[in-house]
């Protein structure tokens, strides 16, 4: 199999949202053939260009399963399904990357803030962030808001992601952005927020970068930014 | 989840006059619906109750014989005369995948149970003895203990046992769903390596909206992780209720049959 032919098929794969070959695809006819995993496995064995297997294969098939969230022919299990096949494939690939010449496109902070347990979001917003290439530090749900201002601090991440499903609980957020402020360190991170109750005129009050609908618009913010 | 389509049953009115009538062609296109509407073996029975029992012998073998070659799921060869079940599994050859049924009588496992052991076949087994049908799960299960005791007699393994709790109308007595499901538990519980099947039907007899009810009972049932089902496939809200149970029981990694099943309604 030539190396083209096996890059369309890991895009193929991650547009079906196929993990192992065990797994079904969005469409029928495709469980036992070599999925996500297997491909990249393979295509590692055989030398295939891994710069281009990341941006055509995986980069190259979650833009798609994007478009067809964005349109409602696909959910939110089928963009779960694509995105665990890219983390996957990322995770078999990171030990690779850095002799391969691909560099990390930045590092993201990502964070459910204070009192809020919800963790649906952030973690695909996570899986898809590392797809697109992005070095993640996830700190988990309930994180207290000195938590977060110091592990901007230490890590010294590019982006800081908060996300918050309760009205009581985003009020979190400008108090983490104050924070940052006058710890000087607001100008050094863009902030993105998401979560049910958070919209873009509460993204403008509290002063944080952006807000996210869905997981697809931190990837594109991000990746804009990067 | 295993779909047995019970469409093909000479104890529905309308079918027996199929049956009786030679009626090939409405026979074969039911077959053949039922397969397309995810069925996984198509239930054969042939108890008309006109004629003899060797005029019985001889419409399971045509009836095997007319939808074998129709379908590519199995069949499964229903009769309480073990008479008719073996002419029925003779006539299918390979085509037959599933035996219904054996009481747990001791009458019923000395001929049906050797029958499972020779054809390698799985095979259907009521939770019900001499005594009949118990309205209590306790009863239901020593039924069930003779039944794996006779597995063991005639070599049939576990496995190839589907037990069926039996499921009797609430409209005559509300505890009955209950009852089938407690039974179901404990068969799970007891002989964990048996499968289970329900026959859901019943539990709705005598009242409306069956479905509704069905599906109630469908949904209970797979929390206990039954097995297989003998249920009517051609209804399609319905076989999408059964995936929508299988979906929120964990058995459908990203949800995929169901988004498949709604899409190809829309």
């Amino acid at each position: 199999m030539d190396s083209t032919t096996l890059i369309d098929d890991i895009k193929t794969n991650v547009i079906q949202g196929r993990v192992t070959s065990d797994d079904e695809g969005f469409d029928e006819g495709f469980e036992g053939k070599p999925a996500t995993v297997e491909l990249v496995e393979k295509a590692l064995e055989e030398g295939v260009d891994i710069k281009a297997l990341i941006v055509d294969g995986l980069t190259g098939g979650m833009n798609i399963v994007g478009e067809r969230f964005e349109t409602g022919v696909y959910l939110i299990p089928d963009m779960l399904a694509a995105a665990e096949a890219v983390g996957q494939a990322m995770d078999i690939l990171s030990p690779h990357l850095e002799s391969a010449g691909v560099e990390s496109k930045g590092k993201f902070l990502i964070v459910t803030v204070k009192g809020d347990l919800h963790d649906i979001g952030k973690n695909i917003v996570s899986i898809m962030l590392k797809g697109a290439g992005f070095k993640i530090v996830d700190m988990g749900t309930d994180v207290a808001t000195d938590k977060i201002i110091e592990a901007v601090e230490t890590h010294k991440p590019d982006f800081l992601g908060m996300s918050a499903l309760l009205t009581t609980t985003m009020r979190e957020m400008p108090n983490v952005i104050d924070g940052l402020k006058s710890r000087g360190l607001r100008d050094n991170v863009k902030v993105l927020i998401g979560g049910a109750p958070t919209s873009p005129e509460f993204t403008e009050k509290i002063g944080a970068d952006v807000h996210c609908a869905d997981a697809f618009q931190a990837v594109d913010y991000t990746n804009a930014n990067a | 989840m295993i779909i047995i389509g019970e469409n093909i049953n000479a104890t529905i009115p309308r079918i027996k006059d199929l049956i009786v009538n030679h009626d090939v062609s409405s026979l074969k296109d039911l077959a053949v619906r039922q397969e397309k509407s995810g069925a996984d073996i198509i239930d054969i029975n042939v108890a008309t109750g006109v004629g003899t029992a060797e005029d019985e012998i001889s419409d399971m073998k045509w009836l095997i014989e007319l939808v074998r070659d129709k379908v590519d799921v199995k069949l499964c060869v229903d009769s309480a005369d073990t008479a008719v079940l073996k002419a029925g599994i003779e006539a299918g050859g390979e085509k037959i995948g599933l035996i219904n049924s054996v009481k747990a009588t001791e009458k019923n496992i000395a001929e049906v149970l050797p029958l499972a052991a020779e054809f390698g076949l799985p095979v259907i087994a009521l939770a019900m003895d001499e005594g009949g049908i118990a309205t209590d799960s306790k009863t239901r299960l020593k039924a069930c203990e003779k039944v794996i005791k006779g597995a063991e007699t005639h070599s049939v393994p576990v496995e190839n046992i589907f037990f069926d709790p039996l499921v009797m109308p609430v409209s005559t007595d509300i505890k009955q769903g209950v009852t089938t499901l407690e039974t179901l538990k404990g068969i799970k519980e007891e002989f964990p390596q048996a499968k289970t099947v329900l026959a859901v039907s019943n539990v709705s007899f005598g009242l409306q909206k069956r479905t509704l009810i069905n599906q109630a009972l469908i949904h209970m049932a797979q929390y206990l992780s039954v097995d297989a089902l003998l249920v009517n496939p051609l209804n399609a809200e319905f076989m999408l209720a059964i995936k929508a149970g299988e979906t929120v029981t964990g058995r459908d990694r990203h949800c995929r049959k169901y988004s498949r099943a709604v899409r190809k309604m829309n």
